[in-house]
């Protein structure tokens, strides 16, 4: 089953600037975890962003969850968006709040501003939310300011916030640029554990070409805005790499 | 003996240039101290009554008269004290109020509209500092009359220009990322103000908050001057009744007043950051 489906998207962030993507398809289907890999600038976290329409996409049609992401008013744009969790390379956590009511607050969607303004989650939130902290082993630090965690333990924040969503997608935008390699194959090996347990796809930015091989069914190779590979992780050859991360010549 | 010059039209070019250059700041002194002069000459020299001075002894008595304290008055400064105080807290919370709509207005990133109410919310901000809190006050009093009413709306517009204005910035400066994380799960735009931005301005709009009712505690001291409430009111009909001492009185009021303001505030910021 086709959980997203991008055709010829397009993306320019002001009329004069340049293209950013130029032109891309892909899908995703219920049992992907989609790598999406290419050199810094191809414009893997302006696709991801797209997706969810945290940038508008200037041409081109994304049906995600049989929905026409780009027909949809604020309103409908905002349920939709309550379905695909997110993790942030820089974990983007609110630094001043807890990690409980950082967790919480992938709730957001779902709770009335009265209740967000007494930050009074109902009860099978605040449930769900201890289950999900201790699933990626943050009990102990459930009342601790976000920014005194370390960078690992701030992504396992942001893990458990996007799974506070009971998503139908993950978008992962480099959940591992920011941490060491021991720490990003445990955040990897996590995110990938939880993904087959709750069935949920998953379409990942990430640099690390060996991270990519290790944990991702299928590849998306980008350069400078176009597609330059999609397959399954097994016929990434070398040589598709190296066209990926050529460098351009002027 | 000699000492030659390598090369003497360089020589005579930097030479020129010093010259220029010492020309040039002479000038600019010169202009400034004629400034000055010019503006002594206008102000104090021939806007002052000479004649009524009367030599140093008369300022001396003038001054002097200052120097008793009427303790008779004593029970009657409790409640003006207490009142300016009142008006103070009561003001700046209300400034509080005014000031978030300003702020969101007025702040480039957040602003509903960028051409019609973001210089609305610049120019509410210059015009609430640009009057003194005396004109507001004669404003509110001639509106809703005497008392402490029209001091409170006084202190609350002449607050509203500095706390809008470090809030919009705090606004402006704020980091991306969590409105970011909001907008991603699905928040509206009061929670993504709510987690995304206020978590983030907090510490500096408390601090400016502490910082402003410090001040108001002396705007609030002297609004009874045109008939708002508190302390000034004493201050005034001392001043009226020729009671020197009792004009003393009040200004040592005013003056403990402010001292408790300026402990309090010391410790609140303390807390807060």
């Amino acid at each position: 089953m086709t959980v997203l489906s991008v055709t010829g998207l397009k993306v320019r962030y002001s009329a004069k600037g340049p293209e950013i993507l130029k032109g891309i398809d892909f899908e995703v289907k219920s049992d992907d975890f989609l790598a999406i890999i290419g050199p810094s600038g191809a414009g893997k976290s302006t696709l991801i962003r797209a997706v969810n329409r945290l940038v508008e996409p200037t041409a081109g049609e994304i049906i995600l969850l049989d929905h026409n992401v780009c027909d949809l008013n604020a309103k409908q744009l905002r349920e939709l968006r309550r379905n695909v969790g997110m993790i942030f390379q820089e974990f983007n956590l609110i630094n001043r709040m807890s990690v409980m009511d950082n967790v919480l607050s992938g709730r957001l969607g779902y709770t009335g501003n009265m209740r967000s303004l007494f930050r009074m989650f109902p009860k099978e939130d605040v449930d769900q939310a201890l289950y999900y902290l201790d699933r990626v082993g943050l009990s102990d630090h459930i009342n601790k300011r976000a920014d005194e965690l370390s960078g690992g333990q701030r992504q396992r924040v942001g893990i458990a916030r996007a799974l506070m969503q009971r998503p139908k997608l993950l978008l992962l935008d480099e959940p591992t640029s920011a941490l060491d390699p021991k720490i990003s194959r445990e955040v990897m090996g996590l995110i990938r554990d939880i993904a087959r347990e709750l069935k949920v796809p998953a379409l990942c930015n990430i640099h690390d070409v060996q991270l990519a091989k290790e944990f991702c069914n299928r590849i998306i190779g980008m350069q400078d805005g176009y597609k330059k590979f999609d397959g399954a992780t097994e016929t990434l050859k070398d040589s598709d790499l190296e066209e990926i991360y050529a460098m351009e010549v002027l | 003996m000699f000492l030659t010059i390598q090369n003497p039209q360089g020589v005579a070019s930097q030479l020129d240039l010093r010259r220029k250059r010492l020309t040039k700041m002479t000038l600019i002194w010169g202009g400034i101290i004629l400034f000055i002069a010019w503006c002594v000459s206008g102000t104090i020299i021939q806007d002052t009554d000479w004649s009524r001075i009367g030599g140093r002894n008369g300022v001396l008595a003038g001054i002097s008269r200052y120097f008793w304290l009427d303790l008779n008055l004593l029970p009657e400064l409790i409640i003006p004290t207490l009142e300016t105080f009142m008006m103070a807290c009561v003001g700046t919370v209300l400034g509080c109020f005014f000031s978030l709509p300003v702020a969101w207005l007025g702040a480039a990133n957040v602003t509903p509209s960028k051409t019609i109410l973001y210089p609305l919310g610049r120019f509410l901000m210059v015009l609430s500092r640009s009057v003194h809190e005396i004109v507001w006050a004669l404003i509110f009093v001639s509106a809703v009359g005497l008392g402490a009413l029209p001091g409170i709306l006084a202190i609350a517009m002449r607050s509203v220009g500095f706390i809008s204005k470090i809030t919009a910035e705090a606004i402006e400066n704020i980091d991306a990322k969590p409105v970011e994380a909001i907008r991603a799960v699905g928040g509206n735009q009061f929670q993504v103000m709510y987690y995304g931005i206020l978590p983030q301005i907090y510490p500096v709009v408390l601090a400016t908050v502490i910082f402003e009712w410090d001040i108001n505690i002396r705007r609030s001291a002297v609004m009874g001057l045109v008939g708002a409430g508190g302390l000034g009111l004493l201050f005034f009909r001392q001043m009226n009744s020729f009671n020197y001492g009792g004009v003393s009185m009040v200004i040592l009021a005013i003056l403990l007043l402010i001292v408790l303001g300026e402990v309090i505030s010391h410790y609140l910021r303390k807390a807060v950051i």
